[in-house]
């Protein structure tokens, strides 16, 4: 169909629609010329009309209002995004600049207020009631702390149900290296007293054989294995369960985070094969003599290790 | 032997017995599969880094996106995790409001697994049979949570709705209905020869390997190993029900069908007993501070999802966001024993094979 | 042989019972009272404190405040109240932290639209959007 076709279709509806409304309209006068009391009705019918425009009319504003705030909320964004990077930095320095002046203000303030209440004779009054409340509050205080040094120096009194478990496992391992292989070993108590072993990183595969094979230990269910970026240093927290023995235990290393490598402990566990990917594709920590290391959840094409703290999320089409 | 050529077959993303996005690139020679390897990723929606700038409460609905079929168990999770850190004590009546929809989850989450198992074997009547009974149940939670599915029920230190007026006795009337049900699945399915042909030996496994792989749930289960932390290790107040851990010895797909079918009749039982006990009044919502903020220090708890051992790694920095959060999520760690599974199998038993996994999609992807 | 006759005992024992489905879009589904649905909100009772907006966890709402009118009254009243069903999860924590119930869910779910900026409302039409209000809002 060609343009004029076009034109020539839509003049005729147009004119068709035109045509239609005129009857519309023409019948509804001839409607009102029947009905009697016709001066009544001809004010509600424009009033209906109004209203329906009017009504429209809102809409359209709201409409074109609610896409304005979107698009106003795009350019701050924007707008944030570039401006804060640089000058974060600065800001924070200026921010906490005025906060330590503010503070040294308000001492100051504090300071002389008190010597004019001293001075002051009509509000000695005051300043002794005030200091009488400092004293209540300061002595409940105090008595917080002192119970809350009691339950803390209580706590380690009480030991862990699980301490000789953990005492267990560090004699095997003592038995077994010569030398101290662990960096630290507690019980973490906000973990349901699960007994910890953090291990020097060049152990970690060693001790990870022999937790599982030692008759002692026999670790054969790896439960979870993940990284942490603790931006000091990369983690990965493995946690073991022996069903023979009935035991968990929580086993750490640590390793730096510039260029994080670890042996891969999925000879050992299978089970620890898409973990250990997962750990790779989300932080970047390579395990060495890994079966099939590859970015299991994001694809070889992704920029960046996003459970990193310093990511940045990069898309081309952005 | 006629001597085929190996070609490359790719199932999924897209497939429907994939339950999801899910990809297997499988090579085959004639029908025998020589090598699988599964691509997975697709619905990975970065929860974990998601969560890192949320506070904790924020967070309960990002886990009803995880294992979508059996929501609570990870609502649950989560706030068991802050709990744990906190000290906090919860109300009873919570406590059994938290096992009764967690059950019910289960019983549901079974069931979708039931009737699309069948579903991917061929038989049509029991997915409908299946989502009827599955119908009921996600009524009851929509009544007592407001969402069929992403039910954002819990919250760190009790639940947030107390249940309804006359909830308690529809529960109570749901559970003879299912077991009625239950016995009727038996009678069409259970016995049925075609069936067991098509799931005996199928897909399996030893005890050994199951451990090794790290399977959890039903999946280590079937291979005779009672193990089921609603037992072993009791969180919340299981501790109060009498239920046994289903088991089977085989190892095999009908193995892992007999103890899912099991687990229903024994969820039902621990419904049983927590409607009985319920308490008649009280709180559902502990002494929490306004703003959760967990000391610093960090927190792996881990509780039986229907899928299996679902847990949940906290590093906190006393914030009001977590430092670090990590779930262990039973399918993820389940899915990867499947290539070992498929290697030498016939093609038909592809699906067979996988949906004995029973594994969920946006969990495996996270 | 005998299984499968089993089986076919329970199909028609089937067959007599009553029917299930809904007849959807025909009839309204019924849906219980704490259904999670579209929004509904009341710019009256609206104080601007923020708080909806803080702890969605998806921060599809965005709202405005402005100056109470008659100057003789504290407080801000609310200018633009907006919530983004693009990506909103109807999660129902914005529900549950207002104080005022200012904001409050109802039992409508039926979201479809034609174009996505159609998803952006805005206070207008959340006001509007009154019927099949939810009566238990806090929990
Ligand atoms: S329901 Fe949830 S996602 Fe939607 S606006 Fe409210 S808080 Fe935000
Ligand atoms: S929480 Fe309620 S009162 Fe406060 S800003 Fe939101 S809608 Fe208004």
């Amino acid at each position: 169909m060609s343009e004029k076709d076009k034109e020539q279709l839509k003049k005729e509806a147009a004119e068709k629609a035109r045509a239609a409304a005129q009857r519309k309209r023409e019948e509804r006068e001839k409607k009102k010329e029947k009905s009697n009391d016709s001066a009544s009705e001809m004010p509600q019918t424009t009033e209906d009309v109004t209203s329906n425009q009017d009504l429209e009319k809102q809409k359209a504003a709201a409409a074109a209002k609610a896409k304005a705030a979107a698009l106003a909320k795009k350019k701050a964004k924007e707008a944030e995004g570039t401006e804060t990077e640089p000058t974060a930095n600065q800001d924070l320095e200026k921010q906490k600049a005025i906060a330590i002046a503010k503070a040294k203000a308000a001492a100051a303030a504090k300071r002389k207020a008190k010597n004019a209440n001293e001075n002051g004779d009509s509000e000695k009054a005051k300043a002794i009631a005030a200091a009488k409340a400092k004293a209540a509050a300061a002595a409940k205080a105090k008595g917080k702390i002192t119970q809350a040094k009691e339950t803390e120096v209580s706590e380690p009194i009480t030991p862990s149900p699980q301490q000789p478990i953990l005492d267990r496992y560090l004699n095997i391992v003592k038995e077994h290296y010569k030398d101290d292989i662990l960096e630290d070993s507690y019980i973490n108590r906000m973990s349901k007293h699960v007994p910890t072993i953090v291990v020097k990183l060049e152990h970690y595969y060693s001790l990870a054989l022999l937790f599982k094979q030692h008759s002692g230990l026999h670790f054969e269910f790896l439960s979870e294995l993940h990284g942490t970026d603790f931006e000091t240093y990369m983690e990965i927290y493995v946690h073991l369960y022996s069903f023979k023995n009935k035991q968990s235990v929580a086993l750490k290393v640590k390793m730096d985070r510039e260029n994080p490598r670890v042996d891969s402990i999925a000879s050992i566990w299978p089970g620890a094969n898409w973990p250990e990917c997962e750990a790779y594709d989300l932080l970047g920590i390579q395990f060495t003599n890994h079966p099939d290391l590859h970015r299991i959840m994001l694809g070889e094409d992704w920029v960046g290790h996003p459970l990193r703290k310093d990511y940045e999320p990069y898309d081309v089409e952005v | 032997m006629i001597r085929t050529e190996e070609m490359l077959l790719n199932v999924g993303p897209q497939h429907p017995s994939t339950h999801g996005v899910f990809r297997l690139v499988i090579k085959i020679d004639g029908e025998m599969i020589i090598d699988a390897k599964p691509v997975i990723g697709y619905l990975h929606r970065g929860t974990e880094k998601i969560a890192e700038n949320l506070q904790y409460t924020q967070i309960i609905p990002y886990t009803d996106r995880l294992d979508y079929l059996a929501a609570m168990t990870n609502n649950y999770v989560l706030c068991h995790a802050v709990e744990t850190m906190m000290e906090l004590e919860i109300p009873e009546r919570a406590e059994y409001l938290r096992i009764i929809t967690m059950e019910l989850g289960r019983i549901a989450s079974h069931l979708v697994w039931w009737g699309t198992y069948l579903l991917d074997l061929g038989a049509t009547s029991p997915f409908l049979y299946a989502f009827r009974e599955r119908e009921m149940i996600i009524n009851l939670l929509n009544e007592i949570s407001g969402g069929r599915l992403t039910f954002n029920y819990m919250r760190v230190g009790g639940v947030k709705w107390d249940a309804p007026d006359g909830w308690i006795e529809k529960v109570k009337a749901f559970i003879p209905y299912m077991r009625e049900q239950l016995a009727g699945y038996g009678d069409l399915v259970t016995g049925n020869e075609i069936f067991l042909n098509r799931v005996k030996g199928i897909g399996q496994y030893t005890k050994e390997e199951a451990m090794d792989y790290s399977l959890s749930g039903a999946n280590l289960r079937c291979t005779g190993l009672a193990w089921d932390l609603r037992k072993n290790e009791p969180y919340s107040i299981y501790d109060r029900f009498s239920f046994e851990i289903c088991t089977a010895d085989t190892g095999d797909a009908w193995g892992r069908y007999q103890v899912r079918i099991q687990e229903i009749e024994q969820s039902l039982r621990i419904l049983e007993q927590a409607v009985e006990q319920f308490p008649e009044t009280g709180e559902v919502m502990g002494k929490v501070p306004k703003v959760i903020k967990p000391p610093k220090g960090e927190t792996f708890v881990r509780i039986e999802s229907p899928r299996g051992e679902i847990g949940c790694y906290i590093a906190s920095e006393g914030k009001k966001e977590p430092y670090r959060l990590k779930f262990r999520r039973p399918s993820f760690y389940n899915l990867q024993i499947l290539p070992k599974l498929l290697v030498g199998q016939n093609m038909a038993n592809l699906i067979a094979i996988l949906g004995a996994i029973d594994i969920v999609l946006g969990e495996v992807d996270g | 042989m005998f299984g499968l006759a089993k089986g076919l005992k329970y199909t028609l024992k089937n067959m007599t019972r009553k029917k299930l489905t809904y007849d959807y879009p025909n009839e309204p589904l019924p849906l219980p009272d704490r259904f999670r649905g579209i929004q509904k909100f009341y710019p009256e009772k609206c104080i601007v404190c923020n708080q909806c907006a803080n702890i969605c966890p998806t921060d599809c709402i965005t709202l405005t405040g402005k100056k109470h009118p008659d100057s003789s009254k504290r407080g801000k009243i609310i200018d633009t109240y907006d919530i983004n069903f693009e990506i909103c999860i109807l999660c129902d924590l914005c529900t549950e932290v207002c104080p005022t119930e200012a904001i409050i869910m109802t039992n409508q779910f039926e979201l479809a639209e034609y174009s996505r900026d159609e998803l952006f409302k805005d206070l207008v039409w959340l006001d509007e959007n009154d019927t099949q209000l939810r009566r238990e809002n806090k929990a």
